[in-house]
């Protein structure tokens, strides 16, 4: 057994500022050994520690999905020393991995099924990686119809732009992103995520509905699909905590007995009830 | 007879023959207080102390310890595995509660897909001598939660003082190789053999504290939001003691110290303590376990009642490290005891 602490070397080949404000970054990875690449299996809403030698690591969840192949994208919000050390790095420069860790979106529960994505603000980065999963030529007839709600404060906070065009183009995926206010040019929906959820209306018919974003929009919109008929056993979130070895020994991400960098950090809203709320 | 005598005049001998294999470690005098040390003269040996104030455990699981080392080269990084893990370790005098500690740390770090191969390796090449206790404390509760103050199982040998002499019982194959090794051990006499049954009797009996930990797990997890934990919780200082100090507790902090002056630096891990605020705090600045009533919570949680659920063990030998050295009195089991009280409380209020 390799020692689980040392980290696969990388080197930065991309980055791409996210909002106007420049404290969301997307950076593009590549493996310097070809090995570790291919020992780097990942599934969408996995994450995998990042290093700045020196400086630390923090856990990120991968923002790319293991279809776009060559590398792995990760979306950084600049926040403490080591997420504001990347904000500064430059293409070829070395970033250390380790993992896929995590269990990661429950892709073969998922197949076959209706899939309602909701996302808020930056939280959105694995559930990119699902929805591009999804859309993959070679996975897309696995699951029924998509829906993505995708909303944000300002329209400068909208992520992954390139992408939203893309999947604007192709029927088979409705996307409807929301700001929280109106703003001149931005023609579509206006409201909190909650609201637009109730204004789509997803069917519960043989659907799951993924919901990822800040505590307060989790909570509204939870109320919202309970109304709209979703069972807890139809709803999964992506949990976030303090993590340092993201293997399960450190100790600090506990809820109750679970671990959320092992046994997380996607929960169903039936495992979420079972817990004490200590998150 | 298949048990040993070792004299206690020996005990420089037997240093000198295991030293040359071995790190040796033993109780020894510093700052006031008995520690674990590797010993370099056999004189600093001590023989008469109850328990350490520090675990054993620092030996196997450091307070900081180096997870690899780097180098940083122009703008490349050459990474180095730690390379002392191979090195044979002995540690003379443990006590059965610290011995069946190790069992629990070996099952934590060796738990699930990801294994600590640093602590495996390390407890791997860790031979144990413990010896029984024959004058337990006051704060000792090891028979509460399956222990023994003569417990053998977890050690390799086990010795017993007979005052001027050990009796040496080998445990496991390991034991039973070095026990062979020391050629120059005499044999003990039944007499001997009973006198440690007597005296293991006698220190059993002298346990006077009983903790009800039945289905305790049971227990506590209906009981996460009771108020007792606000009156638990009130006097706690949130120092850490408790678990700095437990031969169980296993959480840690991870961070880069550089040598800045020679571009290279390691990555280590400390021991850290769920009784710290910052210990859980977000970078978005939310809490989850933002007050000691939640600190203190998960602490007896972890071990009484996650510990059972998860390893079917308790996260607890008994030592009473927690209960001496906590500066407020927080006793662990008058905590458990509060606790089996709920249950009571309610059964009356159901009937």
């Amino acid at each position: 057994m390799p020692n689980p602490y040392v980290p696969m070397l990388s080197t930065i080949k991309d980055v791409v500022t996210e909002n106007d404000v420049d404290d969301i970054k997307t950076i593009e990875l590549v493996f310097k050994k070809e090995e570790d690449y291919k020992k780097f299996n990942y599934i969408p809403g996995q994450f995998a520690e990042l290093s700045v030698i020196g400086k630390g690591e923090c856990p990120i969840g991968m923002a790319s999905s293991p279809t776009e192949e060559g590398s792995i994208k990760f979306t950084i919000k600049k926040m403490g020393t080591v997420t504001s050390t990347i904000h500064k790095s430059k293409v070829g420069d070395i970033i250390g991995i380790r993992g896929p860790l995590g269990n990661g979106w429950p892709i073969e529960e998922m197949k076959g099924k209706n899939i309602v994505i909701i996302g808020g603000g930056f939280a959105f980065s694995t559930l990119r990686s699902l929805t591009i999963y999804m859309l993959d030529e070679k996975y897309r007839k696995d699951f029924g119809e998509i829906i993505v709600i995708y909303g944000n404060r300002n329209s400068c906070e909208v992520l992954y732009e390139d992408d939203l065009y893309k999947w604007d183009k192709r029927d088979d995926i409705n996307v409807v992103l929301t700001i929280d206010r109106e703003e001149e040019c931005w023609i579509r929906e206006v409201g909190f995520v909650a609201d637009v959820v109730k204004k789509v209306k997803p069917s519960p018919d043989n659907a799951i509905a993924i919901v990822c974003g800040p505590p307060i929009m989790i909570k509204t919109t939870i109320a919202t699909l309970e109304e709209l008929n979703f069972k807890d056993e139809q709803i999964l979130n992506s949990l976030e905590m303090r993590m340092k070895c993201g293997i399960g020994k450190c100790g600090r991400c506990n809820i109750g007995n679970k671990f959320v960098c092992i046994d997380g950090p996607v929960f169903s809203l039936v495992e979420l009830r079972k817990m004490p709320k200590e998150y | 007879m298949e048990e040993k005598i070792l004299k206690k005049e020996d005990i420089a001998k037997l240093y000198e023959e295991l030293s040359k294999d071995y790190n040796f470690y033993a109780p020894v005098k510093e700052k006031g207080t008995i520690a674990f040390k590797k010993v370099s003269d056999p004189s600093e040996i001590e023989l008469t102390y109850y328990n350490t104030k520090v675990p054993p455990k620092e030996v196997i699981f450091p307070q900081i310890e180096t997870l690899f080392e780097y180098k940083l080269k122009g703008g490349d990084i050459e990474i180095e595995e730690p390379k002392n893990l191979d090195v044979k370790n002995l540690i003379f005098g443990i006590r059965p509660c610290d011995a069946y500690s190790f069992k629990l740390l070996e099952n934590f770090f060796g738990f699930g897909e990801f294994k600590d191969d640093l602590f495996l390796k390390r407890k791997e090449n860790t031979t144990l001598i413990g010896i029984a206790c024959n004058s337990p404390k006051q704060s000792c509760f090891c028979t509460s939660v399956g222990g023994h103050p003569h417990k053998k199982e977890d050690v390799d040998v086990i010795l017993v003082d007979l005052e001027d002499k050990y009796l040496v019982e080998s445990i496991s194959d390991k034991g039973r190789d070095l026990v062979k090794k020391i050629s120059w051990l005499s044999d003990a006499s039944e007499s001997d053999v009973k006198q440690a049954q007597e005296l293991s009797k006698k220190a059993e009996e002298s346990i006077k504290t009983k903790v009800n930990v039945k289905d305790i797990e049971k227990l506590l997890d209906p009981n996460f939001e009771h108020p007792i934990w606000e009156e638990i919780s009130a006097t706690c200082l949130g120092c850490g003691t408790c678990t700095f100090l437990c031969p169980t507790c296993t959480c840690f902090d991870v961070v880069d110290e550089n040598d800045k002056y020679n571009n290279r630096g390691r990555r280590v891990r400390i021991w850290d303590t769920c009784q710290f605020y910052l210990y859980t705090l977000h970078t978005s600045g939310h809490n989850p376990r933002d007050s000691s009533i939640e600190r203190c919570r998960n602490r007896i949680m972890h071990k009484f009642c996650y510990y059972p659920e998860n390893y079917n063990l308790l996260g607890c030998v008994g030592c009473g490290r927690c209960v001496q050295l906590c500066p407020v009195n927080n006793d662990i089991r008058s905590i458990i005891n509060k606790i089996n009280e709920i249950e009571k409380e309610e059964k009356i209020s159901i009937a």
